[in-house]
C-alpha cells in the first residue's frame, strides 16, 4: 500500500473468490471524480501513472471500444476492452487487457459514491476472467458456475 | 500461445469438483489411482480421466511403477494466475495515488 495521506485510505480486500477490491476515497466531489474518469483529456493526466498516455479509443457507451496506450522507458503498453456497462455518476464496468498478456481478461467494476463534504469514496472490483470465458459470459449473460472454481483457486493460490 | 492455453487448460482443470478434491488430497502427499478411485468411489478409469486434465494443465504429474500409476503435484502452482492478480492490483493502486494527486493540483479549476 503506497498512501500516505490518512484522510485518503485506500484498503485493498480480496472478498471472495478470483476477485479483488480496492477501494479509496477522494477528497473532491462526485463530479471531478467522475469528470476525470469520462473526460479523456483530465483520464490522460493521471491513468498513466505519471507515464506519457495516449488515449487512442475512448468510445464511451455500451459496448464501446477503450483503447489506452502507456510509455515508459522506451517502451509503449497497449490496454485495451470495452465498456459494458455505464451509469452516469455511479458505476462503470469495462473489461480491461493488456497486450503483453493476451487472453488474460480482467472485468472491473468502478462505482463512485459521493461522501457529501466533497469527498467521494471509489470502489475497484476486478474479476479475472479468461478471454473463452468473457466470450461465454457475454453470450449469457453471467458469470454461472465460475465461482466455485474460483473458490478453489482462490484456496490454492492461498497455499503456493 | 503457450500462456494463452495453460491458462484455459489450468481453469478447466479446476472447474470440477472431484479435480479439486484430488489436487486437496495430492497436497497431503501422492496417492495412485485405485488410492483415489476408492476414495471418490469412481472406476479407476473414471479418476484417469480426471487426473489426465489435472495432468496437461500441469497441476499433476503421474509415474507408473509396475502396474500401479501414482499421482503427484506438478510444476504448475498457478504462478501465473498469481502474478497476474497482484500486477493488477498495483497498477489499480498506482492509479488511485495518481488519481488523488491529480485531483488535488486541479481543485478550484472547473
Amino acid at each position: 500500500m503506497t498512501t500516505t495521506n490518512p484522510s485518503a485510505p485506500l484498503t485493498v480486500t480480496t472478498p471472495h473468490e478470483r476477485e479483488i477490491r480496492v477501494e479509496r476515497v477522494f477528497d473532491a466531489d462526485r463530479d471531478r471524480v467522475w469528470a476525470a474518469y469520462t473526460d479523456p483529456e483530465l483520464l490522460a493526466r493521471w491513468w498513466g501513472r505519471g507515464n506519457r498516455l495516449d488515449v487512442e479509443r475512448f468510445e464511451f457507451e455500451r459496448g464501446g471500444h477503450w483503447r489506452f496506450v502507456e510509455h515508459s522507458d522506451g517502451e509503449a503498453h497497449g490496454f485495451e476492452g470495452r465498456f459494458r456497462e455505464i451509469t452516469p455518476k455511479d458505476r462503470i464496468v469495462q473489461s480491461f487487457e493488456w497486450d503483453g498478456m493476451p487472453a488474460y481478461v480482467a472485468i472491473d467494476t468502478a462505482t463512485f459514491e459521493d461522501l457529501g463534504d466533497d469527498r467521494t469514496r471509489v470502489v475497484t472490483v476486478s474479476q479475472f476472467h479468461t478471454s473463452e470465458e468473457r466470450d461465454g459470459m457475454l453470450n449469457s449473460g453471467m458469470a454461472e458456475g465460475l465461482g466455485q472454481s474460483y473458490a478453489a483457486l482462490d484456496a490454492l493460490l492461498a497455499r503456493t | 500461445m503457450v500462456q494463452y492455453s495453460s491458462l484455459d487448460a489450468t481453469f478447466a482443470a479446476l472447474s470440477d469438483p472431484t479435480r479439486r478434491g484430488i489436487l486437496q488430497d495430492l497436497r497431503a502427499g501422492p496417492a495412485s489411482i485405485s488410492d483415489l478411485a476408492a476414495r471418490y468411489r469412481m472406476t479407476p478409469t473414471g479418476i484417469t480421466k480426471h487426473v489426465r486434465l489435472l495432468e496437461e494443465a500441469g497441476l499433476v504429474v503421474t509415474e507408473k511403477k509396475g502396474r500401479v500409476r501414482h499421482c503427484r503435484l506438478g510444476i504448475n502452482r498457478l504462478e501465473h494466475e498469481a502474478d497476474w492478480i497482484r500486477d493488477h492490483q498495483q497498477m489499480i493502486e498506482g492509479r488511485m495515488d495518481r488519481l488523488a494527486e491529480f485531483l488535488d493540483r486541479t481543485k478550484g479549476t472547473p
